[in-house]
């Protein structure tokens, strides 16, 4: 029993970051998702909220930051994310453009001609 | 080096030599059977200026921030949120974009990031015309490109073009003004599928908002607990949208959240008056009463919001019994 109390409280305490819900309303993003997305349980978002920011940690940033970012992601993008960001595009500095201003300019003189 | 090692390796060198050989001959297909093919939009463009768009746009006052090491996400957003004067230098948005072990910047938290200084983020369609009409208005547009073989993933911010000469001006990486002729830019944009984003105050607009998906990015601002410039959002949303419901949910919500309860109530009264039937307004309705002390004329309205059925009657059946109890206590007191 006191474990089964335990686990409850553990939920409740790492959910609350993520839950701005006001007594009573029903919320906007609830009303413009889908009606599918609706009909998820919070329990569901909550735990893919959880294991994205766990998976944002382990791409080397803490704790606290990862769960800051989670919760500016609406409920699609957290979903989008969840077990894929080593295989997303990463914006940097665009490596191999030499390469490719050649490949650019092989089409341009062709076209010009 | 063991035999498996040397198999390994003469198997990615094969696989390299045939990627490259594979570019190689898709630029050469291409180029032989007209490039309209490989820029379909930079090719449709060519065709005409589109409607109402000018034939050179620049935004001289969008700052630069030149970019550190694989930071051109922070750098880029810095550049766009600054244009409409966020104060934010690349340093302050590092820690909320960029994944030291991808060394790099994914798109959604490119779009989630706005959301924490008030800004409303939006996708924009993949489309070359609404990338220049944006640009147009002075909204200052963020790119994906790769300039690379495979991993060449790169933010820039588009600021401006000339149409006579064909050039795209950007912000990019280290350069403050890139001239980038549209074929291209068209060529390295479209393989990240056109991916292109806004960050606007919540007093603006994109021109080319669809009114369903600008909503929703509004909805993800106030989602972040933001409830003031979520309002000042759906305000502006509905100056152009007078009749959306939906919108007018999210302004009584933000005005709720403010604790401005009479305002949601006139937003909900009126809103309850086009659309009869909504549950999500007459539950709101209610609840709004309800929290300043009227049970007895919410409880119509959680009724009716009962009565209407679908997704949300869950949530309206216990609107209602939180009233019925509240106001049979008060007849015991």
């Amino acid at each position: 029993m006191k474990a089964v109390v335990c686990r409850l409280l553990i939920v409740l305490m790492a959910w609350t970051p993520f839950q701005y819900a006001q007594a009573g309303m029903i919320g906007t993003d609830q009303v413009v998702a889908s009606a599918t997305q609706a009909e998820r349980s919070t329990i569901v978002n909550f735990v893919s909220r959880a294991d994205v920011a766990g998976q944002l940690q382990s791409f080397g940033i803490d704790a606290s930051n990862a769960k800051d970012r989670v919760a500016a992601m609406t409920d699609d993008e957290v979903r989008y994310l969840a077990g894929r960001i080593d295989s997303m595009p990463a914006g940097a500095n665009g490596a191999g453009l030499v390469l490719l201003i050649v490949i650019v300019a092989v089409i341009w003189w062709v076209w010009k001609r | 080096m063991g035999l498996e090692a040397l198999a390994l390796l003469g198997r990615k060198a094969i696989e390299n030599a045939r990627f490259t050989a594979g570019v190689f001959f898709c630029v050469l297909a291409a180029a032989l059977s007209g490039c309209a093919s490989l820029v379909p939009q930079t090719a449709e463009l060519r065709e005409g200026l589109p409607d109402g768009l000018p034939r050179q746009v620049e935004l001289k006052n969008v700052p630069f921030y030149p970019q550190l090491d694989y930071q051109c996400g922070p750098a880029a957003l810095a550049t766009a949120l600054d244009a409409f004067g966020a104060n934010l230098t690349p340093e302050q948005l590092v820690p909320e974009v960029y994944l030291p072990e991808r060394k790099g910047s994914l798109q959604v938290e490119m779009l989630a990031a706005p959301r924490r200084h008030g800004m409303v983020s939006y996708l924009l369609a993949p489309r070359f015309v609404d990338l220049l009409r944006e640009v147009a208005a002075g909204n200052p547009v963020i790119v994906l490109q790769n300039l690379g073989l495979s991993d060449g993933w790169h933010y820039a911010v588009a600021v401006g073009y000339d149409y006579d000469t064909g050039d795209l001006l950007m912000r990019s990486g280290v350069t403050e003004r890139e001239q980038l002729n549209f074929a291209v830019h068209e060529f390295v944009w479209a393989r990240s599928g056109y991916w292109a984003m806004v960050a606007l105050p919540p007093d603006r607009i994109p021109v080319t908002a669809d009114e369903n998906r600008w909503l929703a990015a509004i909805a993800a601002l106030e989602r972040t607990g933001d409830a003031r410039n979520a309002r000042t959002a759906y305000a502006t949303f509905l100056e152009r949208w007078p009749q959306n419901v939906n919108a007018a949910v999210g302004l009584a919500n933000a005005y709720h959240r403010l604790g401005e309860l009479p305002q949601a109530e006139k937003v909900l009264r009126a809103a309850a008056q086009r659309a009869p039937d909504s549950v999500v307004v007459l539950n709101n309705l209610a609840q709004t009463l309800s929290d300043q002390g009227r049970d007895a004329e919410a409880l119509p309205f959680a009724e009716r919001a009962v009565a209407a059925g679908g997704p949300f009657s869950d949530a309206a059946r216990e609107t209602r019994s939180a009233i019925q109890q509240r106001l049979s206590g008060k007849a015991r007191n």
